[in-house]
């Protein structure tokens, strides 16, 4: 037993009341997922937390698409501060309730969606998401003056479970927590059609947002916008993306121990960036994301834009090596698609990447398999057996 | 299948090219896929296909659609119409 309180994701269904008594107390408090918790690693790790952490903070989990656990500690305060900035540049005077599709205890929906509804005394509807796909649809249905969080990946989903389904509900649409969904900006408009829609960009350790912008305000998905008001952003010559932020997470403990953040700690955001000429950001992808084959540098994120050009599905990527011991990446959609569909997403890298960009392989799957914050399980995909071959390269 | 589809299937597949581009007279300057990565997919696409190993000297020699036919040919795999 570890000496915070924790909360786990099953305590909130009955409402949120527990979280609402957690939050108001002085006491640190940890709220994690139901599954995929290794407590031992939980406690330990609360054990490293120093006296000073003990109270006016929360734990959050965090796992990239590594895997690896991450216990990231926020200050209430800081986090209240934000959703107020947030309010503002949002534009969310108008809204009324959000609806939850994401698991609360991701630091995304926690801050956007709890700790706003909180702060503001705004109405909070808990989904589990597509999990339940009807369960959502109809609260998406029946809500008013609504915002919306999701992950880009959550598109695919929407277009599978609900077709045809129209949510004039929503008046506010957010994605983070990966790629935004530009490309589908036309197929969100006509589902979505009274929100305004915006991607907002992060990390756990910001707790959670750095930058926003508007979707129609870039005309691309790496575009993430101007940082927000105190944030300072910067990038050297490795292209590695570090953040300063008055609302960042105060400490973390990783497998090698307790971190507390200063305030001129510049924290690393895990992405490459570059800033534009008009100070806004754009994205040059994870930083293990981007790799050499053949002496030219291959930018998987930048792949999957041609990809998402030519295929309005799911689409993930894995990293192997191939026969001659060269680094590459397997290119996996879901769902299966047509022989035409195919060689429309052939066309598309033969249009615009020269051939050691191209995929060693492109496979399929019926449903990507996801993380619990949305992102696609790199992990699980590798290992997914079954996967069925499209193409290959035959070299 | 004839071996006339199997060999258009190959290159399409290999080039990336649309079904409406293939030709058997296509030389490999006439498509910018045609690289020297390609040459080596070639020849192990032509193996897997047709069962038959070119040497790197004949996969290098390839200069078109019809250098390939010649090849399988002259090893008893027909190309006829």
């Amino acid at each position: 037993m570890t000496r915070f309180k924790t909360l786990r994701e099953g305590d909130t269904a009955g409402g949120t009341h527990v979280l609402e008594a957690s939050w108001s107390g002085a006491a640190t408090f940890f709220f994690v997922p139901d599954k995929g918790v290794n407590s031992q690693w939980l406690d330990q790790s609360a054990g490293l937390i120093t006296a000073g952490f003990s109270e006016n903070c929360f734990g959050l989990l965090t796992s990239g698409s590594t895997g690896e656990p991450r216990l990231i500690l926020g200050s209430k305060q800081r986090t209240e501060k934000l959703v107020r900035v947030l309010h503002e540049l949002q534009d969310s005077e108008p809204v009324e309730e959000t609806v939850c599709a994401l698991p609360l205890s991701y630091s995304y929906a926690f801050v956007n969606q709890w700790v706003w509804a909180h702060v503001f005394g705004r109405g909070l509807r808990l989904t589990a998401g597509f999990a339940e796909p009807d369960k959502l649809k109809a609260a998406l249905e029946q809500a008013r003056g609504a915002m919306l969080c999701l992950v880009g990946s959550q598109v695919a989903l929407i277009r599978r479970y609900f077709p045809d389904a129209v949510f004039p509900g929503v008046i506010r649409l957010h994605f983070a927590g990966g790629r935004f969904p530009q490309e589908q900006l036309g197929f969100l408009r006509e589902h979505f059609p009274n929100a305004q829609i915006f991607n907002n960009y992060g990390c756990a350790e910001a707790m959670p947002r750095l930058t926003l912008r508007r979707a129609e305000d870039a005309p691309e998905a790496s575009r993430i916008g101007f940082p927000l008001p105190g944030v300072e952003m910067k990038s050297g010559a490795d292209r590695k993306l570090l953040f300063r932020s008055p609302y960042r997470a105060v400490a973390y403990v990783d497998d090698e121990g307790f971190h507390p953040v200063a305030d001129e700690d510049w924290i690393p955001t895990g992405d490459l960036g570059e800033q534009m000429p008009d100070g806004s950001w754009r994205l040059l992808g994870r930083a293990n994301e981007v790799f050499k084959r053949f002496g030219e540098k291959i930018s998987l994120p930048t792949l999957l834009t041609t990809v998402k050009g030519a295929w309005a599905g799911d689409a993930a990527c894995y990293r192997e090596v191939d026969a001659q011991g060269d680094e590459g990446y397997v290119l996996v959609l879901s769902p299966e698609p047509t022989g035409q569909q195919l060689r429309d997403v052939l066309m598309a890298f033969r249009k615009h990447h020269a051939r050691p960009h191209w995929p060693l392989r492109i496979e399929s799957l019926e449903l990507m398999p996801l993380l619990p914050n949305g992102k696609p399980d790199v992990r699980s995909l590798q290992s997914a057996t079954e996967r069925q071959l499209h193409w290959r390269q035959r070299i | 299948m004839t071996n006339r589809e199997k060999l258009q299937d190959l290159l399409q597949d290999i080039l990336l090219l649309d079904p409406s581009e293939f030709r058997f007279d296509l030389a490999r300057d006439e498509v910018e896929t045609w690289d020297s990565m390609s040459v080596v997919a070639i020849a192990v696409g032509v193996d897997e296909t047709f069962g038959y190993h070119m040497s790197p000297d004949e996969a290098m020699r390839v200069a078109g659609v019809r250098d390939i036919i010649g090849i399988l040919e002259e090893k008893g795999i027909s190309f006829a119409e």
